[in-house]
Formats: structure tokens, C-alpha cells, sequence
């Protein structure tokens, strides 16, 4: 079995995996354990499986654990230290979810577009979360919310 | 701050080393080691103080922990913040956790509000006691009993021990609509901090100690069976620990999905397909068109429809067909079963937890008692997960392997295991007397049979069927119902509102269609039609037609009802309503404003709401399904279409079948009124009038009347 070092959430790991193809996903939710991580399609066409890869929005269920090696993940689990992270705190504050199970990726997928020194305004975050999936139709809320996380980030 | 966000940002305290910990298992949290007063088996409340909350029906988006939990708070006067929330497992205290038709909150309301006034009232008594006081010169506040006259104050913690020596009030005072302080303001959802930061547990998350994951290649026809099956390839792939045969199927044991999934992908398997491997959708249409044909069963029926239809100076019919749809819950099936020492244990995001035990022990020829059933939140529900079909393929491997596994459908594997909506073909003809007045109305539904929930009967009793049809709530002197129900070569199954979508669809948009016969306005052709006696009954329910008229006038006030929306460049706007009153209970108005181009393509701007679903427990959750349910209804509307290619179904993925995205969505507009002191449901009532809305609104638009689902921009150029 083939060894992979990824840096998951700050922490370097040496995962072990019989088949170089298996997808991140799997990796993160059956290996390690960080089920925030949620499979919906495992096609690329929901982004439930959202996650950074340096600092990349990136649907993981598309990325096989060899072309992880050697980069860094960061998961859902692993956003903030303490669940404040600024698209956590608009998705509370516009109590976004339903079932909620769609979140995490649309989450990850708005934290990576307002990270850095150019942040994204809201029509490009909702042109992105446009390739995502919510069976709830909570994406008005969603709007809601993202429309705070910009705001903030200009603030 | 809620308990579970004090417990969340403790574990996030632990830094960033922690959250690489494998998550905890499921059904530890919110348990009290000992807890001193449990005056029912809704709630107990420890020295500590911490409220533990008894919740017996499925989360899956609803909001149902915390609408149910904030029943029980109101009545307890706990302090929110204090409130631990516990998944109910089903047994002799939790004897109906099912969890469908929009009933939760209708039928917890009674038995929750008396369980929190019971416990405040000893509490209460408790404390009265303690200060040699009288307990009505008391009164229970955010988790604690003040004295009024002395300003004494004791927190339910110091309490509990003596309030547990009390006997329980049997009817406790309940209180009045006026002092809620919970009740009807916007909460929100209790499992949010768990949900933003990935920590909430869905049953696809949990974990068991030395569980394998499994992946089943079963036959996708119904009725088909397996020929022969080779594993040596499947065998080869890393990762895979074995393969079991079951009833019916072939399971992959691996040590993670990935290498399950591979490995049932390697299977060789052939089946023979049965009497319905060469099933397709025009098939099925025509089984509908050819039962449509035929005397229907009449469910419905006063004056002669017949005979004054027959007669009438003016007459229309039509038929409306609406698709088989698929429920595409983002969380495919899973379940984790335990089967060992003549016990089951099944971990499943299920909305019927009982049937699951019973059918898991009848599966195993155990007692239902033997049979533990954990619910776990639900990845979306909508009716698909009232079939205990994919908790049952858990239990069978669990028992064919001999240790603890987890069944995990592909995305594929779901659509191809669906219990679909089935298509629904609806007739309707009315007669208007020579001055344009509506003298008689026929509505015949056809469609399958729902196999989710046992063999076909027909002679099963109706229940108001076709829902919409029979409770069609305007006053029509001559009125025939008929309900065609027909058994079904292909799985099916309850569906988001269940009948109400097709035949409201149906009715909704033919009577738009009498009202430009007859040269009315659509809202005022509904108010005449609904200002006849009021409540009527109807079977065992009354149907409240005033206050149907009451919430039509304020969508149409709201949406600017008369007016003709904006007009936009090369396209042509319409404005279109819909109205229903769904069982007897919650009502709704909608009005959607579109837009159609020149190629017939359809964008929908904006859809009003007006509702009455009677007491609001949760504001935000009710304003929450309505938004919830526009947009399931507009994914109906526009897009959803399962279609029946060699007996199985032929979408397997999203790009098959599409259902609406954030670009695509309109304004929302929603007004909550008040009504009834009952609260009603809200779950399933925003979805049927939203495709009859923009099938009205398209026909103002163009002059094109909607008669089939999706609608098809080639229909409108």
C-alpha cells in the first residue's frame, strides 16, 4: 500500500491507500474521520464535497489522494478553531440551513472565494455557489448571508 | 447560547489537533447521566440545571428539533439557552415517531404542551413548598420559580430533587397564546453551530465500532431476480474484505466506501429482468391513458355534474399530466445495522422508525422489542425515507456478513432506487350556464399506485383521494370527483405533498382556463367561487373557504394583483395566482410573475405567498419551508422528469436531472397570517400551488396554456 503525506486541517499526515485513485473524500470522511465532508455525487456537480486544497475551493470527490500529496487540505472540521469563522457566523446569523447537509460546501466554497488580499463580491460567490446543489432551496437565505460575509470583508 | 453551542465551541477550543479526531459516535451527545426529575419521557431537567428535550420525530430540514423543542420550552418556561435536544427512539414511550404529511407539530402540540406545563407546575409546587408559600403567589421563569411578593428566586436545578417526589398533574394549566414567549418568534435551528461547522451527524456519518462499509449491486427492475454473479475481480480490488449474498442482491464489504463502491462496480453480475425489463415511459402512459378511459371509483359527488354538464350552453375540458419525479434527498440511502446475539441495532436516517422495526424484525424473525432503531438527522427527506427498503438491505448484510455494516448508495444508485413520484394524469371538464356563471366540474385523477407502501388493493379506502380534487374548496353546485388508481410495475413513493401537486396543478390552472372563457378575473372568479357556506365539510374535515378568500386577497394585494408586471425587453410578462387549502388545515395563496422569450424560455422573477398554517411555533422555520417549498415546487415546475427506459429508471446523475440553483432564483415574498391557536403544518403546503402559479402567470404572458410538467419552452414559442 502506497503512503500520501497531506497536511489536513494544520496537521501533516501519512495516510496509507491501496488505490492511488481514491478520491479525497473518501480519504477525509473513512480514514480520517471528518465526515463534514459530505458526498452527495461524487460527479463534481453538487459541491457538497467542497474543501481547499492550497487555499483552492475544490470538489473532493474529483481529486484522487495522489494529487493530494504533498498539499494542503483544509475541511469544513477545520475552518476555524472555534466555529466563527465569518461565512459560519453570516450562515448562523441568516439561519441558512435546513436539512443542511449541502452547507459545509457551500461554506467552503464562499470562505475560499473571501480569503486573501482580493476578496470576491457577491456575484461572483453566488455565480460559484450557482454550481452547487441545495435540495432545501434555502438559497435566498444563502444570498443573505453571503451578502454579510462581503460586507464584513470589505468592513 | 444554546447548549449545544457552548458544547461545540468547547470542543473547538481544543485547537485544530482535535478536529482530526475521528467524530464521536452518534446518540452520545445531550444524554444526562443521572437525571433527578423526569416527569414524563419528553423532558429531564439534572441538579445542573441542563433541560434535556425529547424530540420523536425525523430531522431532515423542517426544523422539527427545534419547533418540537420549543413547544415543550415555552410550556416548561425553560431557559432556551439550557435546552439539550435528544433523538427518541422508538418504543412503548415513543409509539409514533413517523415522521410525514406535516403532522409533527399538529400532533405533538397537545402531548408536549401538557408535559412542559406538568413539569412547570411541580417545579413550581417544588418551590411553593420550600418557602411555605402559596404555589399561585409563584411563578416559573427562563428555568427558574420566583416568588413574586418576596423577589425569592430558585433555579429548576435546586428543584428537581423535590419536584420529583410530587405527583404528576394530569392536567396541567396550560398558557395563554397571549404570554408566549417563544412561540411565533423567529428561533434558530438548534442544530446550526453543528451544521456550519460539520460536526452535525447525518446517518451517512455515522460510525460503529468495527463496522465495514457496504455497496449492494441489486437488480434495478422490480420483480427482476439474480441469474449468477462472479467475484473474483470484485475480490481484487484493495480494500475489499468480502462479498455476501442477500436476498435479492450482492454486497461488497470493504473497509471504506470508495474500495465498496469499486468493488461492486467490479461484480459481475447478471440478472434476468422479469416481466418488466422492457418497461418504458410511453408504456406507463399508456397503462394511465387506457385506465383514464375507464369508469372511474367516485370519491366525490353533489347535484348531477353529469347530466347539467351535458346540457350546458358552455363546456371545457382538458387534461393535465404531470412527470414521475425523483426525490434526489443530496444524502443518498444509508443505514448502519448490528445484527448479533438474537438483537439488531440499525442506525438509519428514516422518517418511519417503527415500520424499520417492525420490518427489520420480521426480516429476522426476532420481536420488534430486540430491534433498536436510532434516528440520525436526514440529508433531506421528502417522503423518500418513509420506505424502510434501504434499512432493510443494511440488516440483511449485517446479518449475512456477522458484523456491523454500513450500506451506502452511489448517487446513481439512488436515482435507480428511488420509489418515484408517479406520473398523474387528471381530467376536467366544467359547464358554465348562459351567463358565464360555473354550474358543473369533473375532475378524475389517474395514477399508480404508491408500492412504498404495500401491494396494490383496490378496494383500499381513498383517503380523500384524489387529494385537490375532492377537497376542491369552491362552491359549485354540480361536482363529480374520481379517483383511478392503478397498480405499479416500478417502484414508487410518497413524494413532497404527496397527490396535492398534480391535481392542483390541474384544477388550479383550469379554472384560469374558465376564467379567460369567461371573460373574469381570475382572483375575482375564485372570491365568488369561495364566498359560498363556510366552513364546509367535507369527510372527516372542514374546509374553510373565507379564510382561503382571506389569504387570496392579501397575495394579491402584496404581488400588486391587477397590475401587469414590468415589462422587459423582448420578452413577454405575465402575472399568474393558485390558492389551496391542504387537508382541511394550512392555508395558501401564491403568485408568480415570469417572463417568457422568444424561444419560449421561462424565467420566474418572483413569487408571493401569502399563508395561514394557524399558530406559528417557529417563524423562522415556517418562513423557512415556504421558501423551501417554492423552490421545490419551481424545480417541479421547470425541470424534474424521471423517465422509464428498460423497466429502470433512466436518470442517474444531476445533469439528468436537474433541479433549480441559485442563479435561477426568483424573489421571495412571504406573509406569515394569523389564524387558528392550532398550529398547522407547513412542511409539505408551499409546494402545489407554485407550478399552476407560473403555468397561470405564462398563460397571461402568451395566451399558452401549461397542460403537461416540466414545462417545455417549445410548448410556449
Amino acid at each position: 500500500m502506497a503512503k500520501y503525506s497531506i497536511t489536513v486541517n494544520g496537521r501533516t499526515q501519512s495516510i496509507e491507500a491501496g488505490n492511488p485513485e481514491m478520491p479525497l473524500l473518501w480519504v477525509l470522511r473513512d480514514t480520517l474521520g471528518l465526515t463534514g465532508t459530505k458526498y452527495g455525487c461524487g460527479a463534481g456537480a453538487c459541491g457538497s464535497c467542497t474543501v481547499h486544497v492550497d487555499g483552492q475551493a475544490m470538489r473532493s470527490c474529483q481529486v484522487p489522494i495522489q494529487a493530494a500529496a504533498g498539499r494542503k487540505v483544509t475541511t469544513i472540521e477545520g475552518l476555524s478553531e472555534d466555529g466563527r469563522h465569518p461565512c459560519q457566523l453570516a450562515w448562523l446569523a441568516e439561519d441558512v440551513a435546513q436539512c443542511g447537509y449541502c452547507q459545509p460546501g457551500m461554506i467552503m466554497t464562499t470562505a475560499a472565494l473571501v480569503a486573501g488580499k482580493k476578496p470576491a463580491g457577491a456575484e461572483q460567490i453566488e455565480a460559484a455557489l450557482s454550481a452547487h446543489i441545495c435540495r432545501c432551496g434555502t438559497y435566498g437565505r444563502m444570498q443573505q448571508a453571503v451578502a454579510r460575509v462581503v460586507a464584513g470583508a470589505k468592513a | 447560547m444554546s447548549a449545544t453551542r457552548r458544547q461545540f465551541l468547547k470542543n473547538g477550543a481544543l485547537g485544530a489537533a482535535a478536529l482530526a479526531l475521528p467524530i464521536p459516535l452518534f446518540g452520545q451527545a445531550g444524554k444526562l447521566a443521572a437525571a433527578p426529575f423526569a416527569p414524563s419521557q419528553w423532558l429531564r431537567i439534572g441538579a445542573d440545571g441542563r433541560t434535556v428535550l425529547v424530540v420523536a420525530h425525523s430531522e431532515m430540514g423542517q426544523g422539527v428539533r427545534t419547533s418540537l423543542a420549543m413547544i415543550l420550552a415555552e410550556e416548561l418556561e425553560a431557559d432556551w439557552k439550557t435546552v439539550v435536544i435528544e433523538q427518541a427512539s422508538p418504543g412503548p414511550n415513543y409509539t409514533n415517531t413517523g415522521t410525514g404529511g406535516s403532522d409533527s407539530v399538529e400532533s405533538s402540540w397537545k402531548p408536549l404542551r401538557e408535559a412542559g406545563a406538568a413539569a412547570r407546575e411541580m417545579l413550581v409546587e417544588a418551590a411553593a413548598n420550600k418557602w411555605g408559600v402559596p404555589a399561585s403567589d409563584c411563578r416559573a421563569e427562563m428555568g427558574a420559580v420566583i416568588h413574586s411578593a418576596s423577589g425569592r428566586k430558585a433555579s429548576y436545578g435546586e428543584l428537581v430533587a423535590a419536584a420529583a417526589a410530587l405527583p404528576v398533574p394530569k392536567q396541567p394549566r396550560l398558557k395563554d397564546a397571549k404570554d408566549f414567549r417563544l412561540l411565533g418568534t423567529r428561533v434558530p435551528r438548534i442544530d446550526g453551530p453543528g451544521i456550519v461547522t460539520g460536526r452535525a451527524v447525518y446517518g451517512i456519518d455515522t460510525r460503529v465500532p468495527g463496522m465495514l462499509f457496504a455497496a449492494l449491486a441489486v437488480c434495478p427492475v422490480k420483480g427482476g431476480k439474480l441469474v449468477r454473479y462472479e467475484v473474483t475481480k470484485a475480490k481484487a480490488v484493495p480494500g475489499v474484505r468480502d462479498v455476501v449474498l442477500i436476498d435479492g442482491g450482492v454486497a461488497v464489504l470493504a473497509d471504506d466506501t470508495f474500495a465498496a463502491l469499486s468493488g461492486r462496480d467490479a461484480l459481475e453480475v447478471v440478472w434476468d429482468d422479469g416481466p418488466n425489463g422492457k418497461l418504458t415511459t410511453e408504456e406507463l402512459w399508456g397503462r394511465i391513458d387506457r385506465a383514464a378511459e375507464k369508469p372511474s371509483r367516485s370519491t366525490r359527488k353533489s347535484g348531477d355534474a353529469g347530466t347539467v354538464l351535458a346540457t350546458a350552453p358552455t363546456r371545457l375540458s382538458a387534461s393535465y399530466r404531470t412527470p414521475f419525479q425523483a426525490h434526489a434527498t443530496l444524502e443518498p440511502g444509508n443505514t448502519i445495522a448490528k445484527v448479533e446475539g438474537g438483537a439488531c441495532e440499525i442506525w438509519s436516517p428514516t422518517q418511519s422508525p417503527q415500520r424499520v422495526q417492525k420490518e427489520a424484525a420480521k426480516l429476522l424473525g426476532i420481536a420488534p422489542e430486540k430491534v433498536t432503531v436510532h434516528v440520525t438527522l436526514i440529508g433531506g427527506g421528502f417522503g423518500r425515507r418513509l420506505g424502510a427498503d434501504y434499512a432493510l438491505e443494511a440488516v440483511a448484510v449485517a446479518r449475512a456478513a456477522k458484523r456491523p455494516v454500513q450500506v451506502v448508495w452511489s448517487r446513481a444508485d439512488d436515482f435507480l432506487r428511488d420509489r418515484v413520484h408517479p406520473a398523474t394524469r387528471v381530467d376536467l371538464a366544467a359547464g358554465l350556464d348562459a351567463s358565464g356563471r360555473l354550474v358543473a366540474w369533473t375532475h378524475t385523477a389517474t395514477t399508480f399506485h404508491l408500492s412504498m407502501f404495500g401491494d396494490f388493493d383496490a378496494n383500499e379506502d381513498p383517503d380523500g383521494n384524489p387529494w385537490g380534487g375532492c377537497d376542491n374548496p369552491y362552491d359549485i353546485p354540480n361536482l363529480a370527483v374520481g379517483w383511478n388508481e392503478i397498480e405499479s410495475p416500478i417502484h414508487t413513493g410518497a413524494w413532497r405533498a404527496v397527490y396535492y401537486p398534480a391535481n392542483v396543478f390541474a384544477r388550479e390552472c383550469f379554472l384560469d382556463e374558465i376564467a379567460a372563457r369567461s371573460g373574469k378575473d381570475p382572483l375575482a372568479l375564485r372570491l365568488a367561487l369561495l364566498s359560498g357556506p363556510s366552513p364546509f365539510t367535507y369527510g372527516k374535515r372542514k374546509v374553510d373557504r373565507a379564510g382561503l378568500a382571506r389569504v387570496l386577497k392579501v397575495a394579491a394585494a402584496k404581488s400588486g394583483w391587477g397590475a401587469v408586471p414590468a415589462a422587459l425587453k423582448g420578452r413577454r410578462s405575465g402575472r399568474g395566482l393558485a390558492c389551496n387549502i391542504y387537508h382541511g388545515s394550512t392555508l395558501i395563496a401564491q403568485v408568480a410573475d415570469v417572463s417568457v422569450g422568444a424561444k419560449g424560455d421561462v424565467r420566474v422573477h418572483r413569487v408571493v405567498t401569502a399563508v395561514d398554517c394557524g399558530q406559528v411555533v417557529n417563524l423562522s422555520g415556517v418562513e423557512g419551508q415556504v421558501e423551501s417549498g417554492v423552490i421545490w415546487g419551481l424545480s417541479y415546475a421547470m425541470k424534474g422528469e424521471i423517465t422509464i427506459a428498460a423497466g429502470r429508471v433512466a436518470q442517474t446523475s444531476f445533469g439528468d436531472y436537474p433541479v433549480l440553483r441559485m442563479d435561477e432564483m426568483p424573489k421571495l415574498e412571504t406573509h406569515v397570517l394569523a389564524g387558528n391557536p392550532v398550529p398547522k403544518g407547513i412542511g409539505e403546503m408551499p409546494v402545489p400551488c407554485v407550478a399552476p402559479a407560473v403555468a397561470n402567470a405564462i398563460a397571461a404572458a402568451t395566451g399558452k396554456r401549461v397542460r403537461r410538467l416540466p414545462i417545455r419552452p417549445a410548448d410556449l414559442v
